[in-house]
């Protein structure tokens, strides 16, 4: 039975029996994994508060042979992004959709320190600033990128024409821009000269940077839509709690 | 072929649809009931159809009650400008344990949790404002879990109640009784050292 240390970002619990928990996670040296805490749901238990969603921790895991749930042995706490979701619902809502969107895009047992970083950065990034448009847009973009969903964004998909400087159009059915020209498609929306930049700015820049430039939250909230509907094409399934943010 | 009779392996496939039985419990469960005297299994089988049949909501507080309100609302003995707001009714007998609390109750039936579906339209939160508009309650004590889930819902519900002009306190988070400093994790410390008070 090896023990395993490993970094991981909390991404939900599910209670099991009457003391336990099963948490799923997402772990810098063993991608997503399952493992069961024994007593977590206890007022006594050791891992108290540690394992909330979306914690950054060090954990150490009793690993079995043929057995895919790990054990959880002992954890410790790096970061804690607890405090950023209880004080906002839409911060909340945001945390969950990049749970969900994590769930469904991050194949399990599948290392990706990129992803890890990005997950990192976007939480870092929305309790410094308690803003969720650019680091969601962030987030969706280098999900996509990460994946290999995300479309050549300059140039028209149809014709292969140039869109530097030029306002396109999406549709809300499959992914990729085109060109004013081609409207094949039939349900076709546009989208600003400026929100294509915006795009090509999160391909180049660091969020930090980002987040404290003037204006682009505004943009990025008009940006936000696009990449989440092609995050939802992406993974052949609509986000429950990216229709709750949008209700609110 | 099964191993067990079919209305033995009936009853066993009901016991394991039940949070927490499992294959052996369920066999161990219905070995028993069918050991026992007729009128003993007679009395379970009634007391799960009173339970599906009479149980329902209370419609001041959302309690689970036999009569509508509840035991609680219709108390005289207690103060009704003092409401204490629950996720689910086995949270009220948690603080009715305590014998210190002498207000009312308010039974949201969950948490805002986006993962599960449960946003603010899920939650019995619409008797909760009527309730408040009477004028008559001076303070309502937010007694989720403390958990993302429960503080989310927590200062939700500051923010719906506050403009009403009434007082909203949030439960003690942190250190529990009888444990010690040194195995307390950051987040717990944290709260409770958020949460202390002057002696």
């Amino acid at each position: 039975m090896p023990l395993r240390e490993t970094e991981a970002i909390v991404l939900r619990t599910y209670r099991i029996g009457e003391a336990d928990k099963v948490i799923s996670l997402f772990s810098r040296q063993l991608g997503r994994i399952r493992a069961a805490a024994t007593g977590a749901q206890r007022p006594k238990s050791r891992f108290g508060g540690l394992l909330e969603p979306l914690s950054y921790v060090r954990l150490c895991l009793f690993e079995r042979e043929n057995r895919e749930l790990l054990r959880l042995n002992s954890a410790e706490l790096l970061e804690s992004f607890f405090a950023m979701q209880s004080r906002d619902y839409r911060v909340q809502l945001a945390a969950q959709y990049m749970v969900e969107a994590g769930e469904r895009f991050l194949p399990e047992r599948e290392v990706s320190e990129r992803a890890f970083r990005l997950f990192l950065t976007v939480l870092r990034g929305m309790q410094a600033r308690g803003e969720i448009h650019l680091p969601l847009l962030y987030f969706d973009y280098w999900m996509l990128r990460l994946g290999g969903f995300l479309p050549p964004l300059d140039r028209c998909l149809a014709c292969g024409r140039s869109l530097t400087g030029l306002a396109a159009r999406y549709s809300t059915e499959s992914v990729g821009l085109s060109c004013a020209a081609c409207q094949a498609a039939p349900v076709r929306q546009s989208l600003a000269a400026e929100i294509i930049g915006l795009l090509g700015r999160v391909a180049t820049t660091r969020l930090d940077v980002l987040l404290a430039a003037e204006g682009l939250a505004r943009m990025a909230q008009q940006a936000r839509p696009v990449l989440e509907k092609w995050m939802e094409i992406s993974a052949e399934r609509k986000f429950v709690s990216l229709q709750m943010l949008a209700e609110e | 072929m099964s191993v067990f009779a079919g209305p033995l392996n009936r009853l066993i496939d009901e016991l394991k649809r039940m949070p927490g039985i499992g294959q052996k419990s369920a066999q161990r469960i219905a070995f028993h009931i069918e050991r026992s005297a007729r009128e003993d299994a007679q009395r379970l089988s009634q007391a799960i159809l009173e339970v599906k049949d009479k149980i329902r909501l209370c419609s001041i507080c959302n309690n689970l009650t036999e009569n509508d309100p509840c035991a609680y609302c219709l108390d005289p003995t207690r103060d009704p400008g003092l409401i204490c707001v629950v996720e689910t009714p086995y949270n009220v007998a948690g603080v009715e344990r305590t014998r210190e609390f002498h207000g009312r109750y308010h039974v949201l039936h969950g948490a805002l949790s986006p993962l599960q579906g449960i946003g603010p339209e899920q939650l019995k939160l619409k008797n909760l404002i009527g309730r408040l508009k009477g004028g008559t309650v001076r303070e309502i004590i937010v007694a989720t879990n403390p958990n993302v889930e429960g503080e989310a819902t927590a200062v939700y519900l500051s923010k719906l109640i506050k403009p009403l002009g009434v007082k909203v306190t949030r439960i003690a988070m942190g250190i529990p009784v009888g444990s010690e400093l040194e195995f307390a994790d950051e987040v717990t410390m944290l709260k409770a050292m958020e949460g202390r008070r002057e002696i």
